[in-house]
C-alpha cells in the first residue's frame, strides 16, 4: 500500500462516471413510462377512428368498461389492435436484446440476428414447422428456436478463423449464412402451393398482423426472460466485449456465457420469427441508440435496448398499419427504411 | 463487392416500399387493336405493346392456368405445347410439358420448345424476359384483365393468335349470355355488402384490379373492398372488422384445397358470420380470369341472392 | 505460489512446450526469454489454465490448478497482454473496474462495491491514471493505455501477476515506468511475477530470475548473471552477442553482434572472455 494518498476530487469523479443500480433504474423507469405513453398512442391510431376519449376511458379500465365505444370500436381496441401492440412490443424487445447481446459477445457492433442470418435460421424452421405440422402452432417456435440455434452455431464457427473473428469476417459469414438460407426458404417455397407462397412473401418481410393470438404470451415471456436472464450477464458481456482471452483471464466462464448467450438469442429470435417474420435491423439500429446514449455498459444498455427496441417496433407497425390504411405495409419495411442506411454509416466508420 | 451486397438488401427493401406506394390509384386498362399485312401480322397486349406475330400460329406456351384454360376452351389445345405445373384444368393440360411455373418459368424450357409466342398473364418479371424470347424470335403475349370484359377480351386475342376467332366469338357469344342472365335475375335485387377473403392469415383481399371485383358486383354484391387499390392487397383487420359486411366469400375447395375455409378472426363476429352468410366457391373460379369466371359468376349469384334463381 | 511441473502442452501437429517446471516465488520478478517459436507465450497461457497441458501439472498455493473455479484462478492469477483491440467505447474507469470481475459476490451481474471503487481508485493513483479515469480508452495515447491494461491487472490484486510482452509496443521510458510498477507490486506486497520479454537489458534490470527457453525446453533457470552470459545466449538465439556489465547497476548488459561489423574476431573474442 504505497499509494494510498486520498484524493477526494479523484474519489468524486471515479463516482460520477460508473453506471450505478441508480443510473439504470432510472433509465428504465423512463424507458417504461415512455413506452406507456407510446403504445396509449398507438392504440388511438389505426386504420379505423376510435374516439379518442372513450378509448382512452376504456384503456385507463384495462377494458374493464366499454366507455361509450361500440361493440365493434371495442373488439377493435381490445381483439386487434392491443394484441399487436403487445406484439410489436416483444417483438421489439426480443430482438434488440439479441442484437445487443451478440454485438456484445461477437465484439462487433455490427452483429445483428437479421444480418447474421439467425433470422432466417428461424424463419426456415418455421416454415418447415408449417409445411409438416402445421396444426400444431408450438412447434413453430421451437422450430424457429432450433433454426436460430444452428444458424448462429454456422455464423460462429465460420467466424472463427485461426486468426480468430475479426469484424469482416463475421459480417462476412454472416452473408454466406444468410444467402445460404435464403435459397433455402426458395426451394421450401416451391415445396407450397402458389397460394401460400403470397403470404410468405409477406411474412417474410417482417409482419405483426398473422396468426400470433396463440403465440402472443409466449413472445412476452420470452422476451422479458430473455432480457432479465442476459442483464444477469452482463457484467460478463462487458468484458467479453474486450475479447474473450481479457474476459477469460479475469474470471469470465467464457464457454458458459457463449452457451447461455447463443440459446436465450436463438430463443429470442425464433419465437419472434415465429410470430412475425424477419422484422429486420432491429437488433442494430436500437442496441446502438442505447450504447450511444448510455454508454457500453451493457447493465444499463441491456434493458434499455431492450424497452427501446419494444417501443421502436410499436412505432414502426403503427407507421405501417396505417400509413396506406387500409391496406397495410409489412413492419420489416419501415425497420429496413430506417436501419439499412443506418448499417451502411456503421460499416463505413468502422 | 462484398458492400456491395449488404447494400442490395437495402435497395430490395426501398424498391419493395416504392413499389408498395407506387400503386396507390386504380387504373383502367387499355384497348386492344389488330392489324394485319402478308405474312405477318401484328396485334396490342394488354401491356400495350405492339407484338408481331406469324400468320399462322400453332405452337403457343401458356404461363397461366387461366391462359391454358382459354386455349382449350377456344378449341386450340392441340397448339399448346408448354404450360405451368399450376395448369391443371381441363385435364388434357396436365399432361402437356411443364415448363416452371407461373413464377419461375424455365426460360431454357421454352427456348428449346420453339414456340412461335408465349401467353403471360400480368405484366410482372417480364422486362428480361421479353429480351431473351425476342432474341429468339419468340413472341411475348401480356393480358391482364382486371374484369369480366377483360376476360372476354383475352378470349377473342388468344382466339385471334391461335386461329380460332371464330370459335373464340361463339365462346364469348355464350359466356356473354349468361352474364347477361345473372344480370337479370339479380337486378332489382338491394347489393350484398361482402368481404372477399384470399387468405385469413395474413388477411388478404381483392381490391379494385381484380376482376374478381368485377365479379362480385355482376353478382348483385359489392365489395367492401372495391376501392382498395390494387389487385391483391394486404387489408387491415380493424378495418375489415368496422366494414361489418354482410356475406363473405371464401374461394377455396381447388388449387387451394383446404385451405382458406374459415373466417379471419377479424370477421368471426360480423353480420356474415353471425347470419351464416359465409359462402365457400371454388377458388379456380374466382381467381384465374379465364372461361370458368362466369361459372364463379354465376354460383356467386345464386349464393348471395338465392330468391333470384328460384 | 505457483509452481508448474513437468509441463507439456502439445497442438495438434508440433510440441511446444516441453517437460518444462518453474516455480514463481512471492516477492520474485521472473524473467522469461527466448526466441521466437520458443514456447514462452504457450507456457504463460498455461499457467492460468487458458491452455490445458498435455502432460505434468500447475499447481496454485500448492493445489492441483483443477480444483479452482475460474473466478477463484482470477483472484489468484492475473494477466497482463498486449493491449487488446478496442471495439466499443468504454471509458478508463469501466476498463480498470472490469479487473474486480472475480471479486463480485455472483458472476456476472451486481454493481462494483466501494471496496471494488478504493482498489480502482488506489492502482488509478499508482499508474498515474486519476486525470484520466472519464476518458475512452480509444483516447488515450499507447502508453497511457497499457498502464491502464497494468492498472486493471492490479486491480485484481492477484498476487501471481503473468506479463505477456506487455512492453512491445512502449517506447523506453514507458517500459521504465511499466516494468517498475510491476517490481513495485512484487517488492511491497510479495507478489509474483513473470514477464516474457524480447528485451534482455530490461529483463537484466527487473528480473531476479531468468527462464531461457528454445524449442520448448527450458535450458537455464537462473539469476541474471548466470542466464545471461554470451556462451548460452549464442547458443539459443543463434547469433553472438557481447555481454558486459552495466556501468550503474552492475547487472549484465547485451548487446548484438552483427556478423558484417568490422573487427568481428575481435569483438567475439572478448565477449566470450568477459562472458566466461
Amino acid at each position: 500500500m504505497t499509494a494510498t494518498v486520498s484524493n477526494t476530487s479523484t474519489a468524486m469523479r471515479l463516482r460520477e462516471n460508473r453506471v450505478t443500480l441508480q443510473k439504470t433504474v432510472t433509465a428504465c423507469l423512463a424507458l417504461i413510462g415512455a413506452l406507456v405513453v407510446v403504445v396509449v398512442i398507438a392504440a388511438l391510431l389505426g386504420s379505423e377512428r376510435l374516439p379518442a376519449g372513450d378509448t382512452l376511458c376504456s384503456l385507463v379500465s384495462f377494458g374493464a368498461r366499454q366507455c361509450g365505444l361500440t361493440n365493434d370500436q371495442f373488439d377493435i381496441l381490445f381483439q386487434i389492435r392491443l394484441p399487436r401492440i403487445f406484439l410489436a412490443a416483444a417483438v421489439g424487445g426480443s430482438l434488440a436484446t439479441a442484437g445487443a447481446s451478440y454485438q456484445a459477445l461477437l465484439r462487433n457492433p455490427l452483429a445483428e440476428p437479421y444480418l447474421l442470418g439467425v433470422s432466417n435460421g428461424a424463419a426456415v424452421g418455421t416454415m418447415l414447422a408449417l409445411l409438416f405440422f402445421g396444426k400444431m402452432e408450438w412447434s413453430r417456435p421451437l422450430m424457429a428456436f432450433v433454426g436460430a440455434l444452428i444458424a448462429t452455431f454456422a455464423v460462429y464457427r465460420l467466424a472463427r478463423g485461426k486468426v480468430g473473428a475479426s469484424p469482416e469476417r463475421l459480417i462476412l459469414a454472416g452473408v454466406i449464412v444468410t444467402t445460404f438460407l435464403s435459397s433455402v426458404i426458395v426451394f421450401v417455397t416451391t415445396l407450397m402451393d402458389a397460394t401460400r407462397i403470397r403470404s410468405f412473401t409477406f411474412w417474410l418481410l417482417g409482419d405483426l398482423s398473422g396468426a400470433t393470438k396463440a403465440l402472443l404470451p409466449l413472445a412476452i415471456a420470452i422476451s422479458i426472460g430473455g432480457a432479465l436472464v442476459l442483464t444477469f450477464n452482463a457484467r460478463s458481456l462487458n468484458l467479453l466485449m474486450l475479447g474473450e482471452r481479457d474476459a477469460f483471464d479475469l474470471g469470465v466462464e467464457v464457454s458458459r456465457v457463449r452457451i447461455v448467450v447463443f440459446i436465450v438469442a436463438s430463443l429470442l429470435v425464433g419465437s419472434s420469427v415465429a410470430a412475425s417474420g424477419s422484422v429486420g435491423y432491429v437488433g442494430l439500429v436500437v442496441p446502438h441508440l442505447a450504447r450511444l446514449s448510455l454508454g457500453s455498459d451493457n447493465r444499463i444498455s441491456i434493458p434499455a435496448a431492450a424497452l427501446t427496441g419494444a417501443l421502436f417496433v410499436i412505432v414502426a407497425d403503427t407507421v405501417a398499419r396505417t400509413i396506406i390504411a387500409p391496406r397495410e405495409l409489412p413492419v420489416g419495411a419501415i425497420t429496413a427504411l430506417i436501419g439499412a442506411p443506418l448499417f451502411i454509416y456503421l460499416l463505413k466508420r468502422a | 463487392m462484398f458492400l456491395g451486397w449488404l447494400h442490395y438488401r437495402a435497395l430490395l427493401w426501398c424498391g419493395i416500399f416504392a413499389l408498395l406506394i407506387s400503386t396507390l390509384s386504380c387504373t383502367s386498362s387499355t384497348s386492344p387493336s389488330t392489324k394485319t399485312s402478308s405474312n405477318s401480322r401484328e396485334i396490342t397486349d394488354d401491356a400495350g405493346r405492339l407484338i408481331a406475330l406469324p400468320q399462322r400460329v400453332d405452337r403457343v406456351v401458356s404461363l397461366a392456368p387461366n391462359l391454358t384454360e382459354i386455349v382449350f376452351a377456344v378449341g386450340g389445345g392441340d397448339s399448346l405445347i408448354g404450360n405451368t405445373t399450376y395448369c391443371d384444368f381441363p385435364v388434357e393440360a396436365r399432361s402437356i410439358e411443364k415448363v416452371g411455373d407461373t413464377l419461375h418459368p424455365s426460360l431454357e424450357r421454352i427456348i428449346a420448345l420453339r414456340p412461335q409466342v408465349v401467353l403471360v398473364s400480368t405484366a410482372s418479371q417480364l422486362e428480361v424476359f421479353t429480351q431473351q424470347l425476342d432474341s429468339h424470335n419468340i413472341a411475348v403475349f401480356v393480358t391482364d384483365p382486371h374484369d369480366l370484359e377483360g376476360v372476354f377480351r383475352s378470349i377473342t386475342q388468344v382466339g385471334e393468335i391461335i386461329g380460332k376467332t371464330e370459335q373464340a366469338r361463339i365462346l364469348v357469344a355464350k359466356l356473354r349470355e349468361r352474364s347477361a342472365a345473372v344480370d337479370n335475375a339479380v337486378k332489382g335485387f338491394p347489393r350484398i355488402r361482402l368481404f372477399y377473403q384470399l387468405s385469413a392469415e395474413p388477411l388478404y383481399t381483392a381490391g379494385c384490379d381484380a376482376f374478381v371485383t368485377d365479379l362480385i358486383k355482376r353478382a348483385g354484391g359489392e365489395s367492401v373492398t372495391a376501392d382498395v387499390p390494387g389487385a391483391w392487397p394486404k387489408y387491415s383487420a380493424e378495418s375489415a372488422l368496422a366494414a361489418r359486411p354482410d356475406a363473405v366469400i371464401l374461394p377455396t375447395g381447388g388449387s387451394m384445397g383446404e385451405g382458406n375455409s374459415n373466417v379471419a378472426e377479424a370477421l368471426s363476429k360480423s353480420p356474415a358470420a353471425q347470419h351464416g352468410r359465409v359462402y365457400k366457391i371454388n377458388d379456380d373460379y374466382l381467381v384465374r380470369p379465364g372461361p370458368r369466371a362466369v361459372d364463379g359468376l354465376e354460383e356467386m349469384a345464386k349464393a348471395l341472392h338465392p330468391e333470384a334463381f328460384k | 505460489m505457483l509452481e508448474a511441473r513437468e509441463l507439456t502442452i502439445k497442438y495438434e501437429d508440433r510440441t511446444a512446450v516441453q517437460e518444462v517446471s518453474l516455480v514463481l516465488r512471492p516477492g520474485t520478478v521472473t524473467a522469461l526469454i527466448g526466441p521466437n517459436g520458443a514456447g514462452k507465450s504457450t507456457l504463460l497461457r498455461s499457467l492460468n489454465g487458458q491452455l490445458t497441458p498435455t502432460a505434468g501439472s500447475i499447481l496454485l498455493n500448492d493445489q492441483p490448478m483443477e480444483q479452482f473455479s475460474r473466478r477463484a484462478i482470477a483472484k489468484q492469477i492475473t494477466v497482463v497482454a498486449q493491449e487488446a483491440e478496442l471495439r466499443f467505447p468504454i471509458t478508463v474507469l469501466e476498463f480498470v473496474l472490469g479487473g474486480r470481475f472475480a471479486w463480485a459476490a455472483n458472476s456476472g451481474w451486481g454493481w462494483e462495491s466501494e471496496q471494488d471503487l478504493q482498489v480502482a481508485e488506489t492502482v488509478l493513483i499508482e499508474t498515474n491514471l486519476t486525470d484520466l479515469t472519464g476518458r475512452l480508452m480509444s483516447e488515450l495515447s499507447g502508453g497511457e493505455r497499457q498502464r491502464a491494461v497494468l492498472a486493471r491487472a492490479l486491480a485484481t490484486e492477484a498476487p501471481v501477476l503473468l506479463l505477456d510482452e506487455p512492453t512491445a509496443n512502449l517506447d523506453m521510458s514507458h517500459q521504465a515506468i511499466l516494468l517498475s510498477l510491476v517490481r513495485q507490486r512484487c517488492d511491497s506486497r510479495g507478489a509474483a511475477a513473470l514477464v516474457v520479454t524480447h528485451d534482455l537489458n530490461l529483463a537484466a534490470q527487473f528480473a531476479d530470475i531468468v527462464v531461457l527457453m528454445k524449442a520448448g525446453r527450458s535450458i537455464k533457470v537462473g539469476n541474471t548473471g548466470e542466464v545471461l552470459t554470451a556462451e548460452l545466449l549464442r547458443e539459443v538465439f543463434d547469433m553472438s552477442v557481447l555481454v558486459d556489465a552495466h556501468p550503474i547497476s552492475g547487472v549484465p548488459r547485451v548487446t548484438p553482434v552483427h556478423e558484417s561489423i568490422v573487427l568481428i574476431d575481435n569483438l567475439k573474442s572478448r565477449s566470450i572472455r568477459e562472458g566466461g
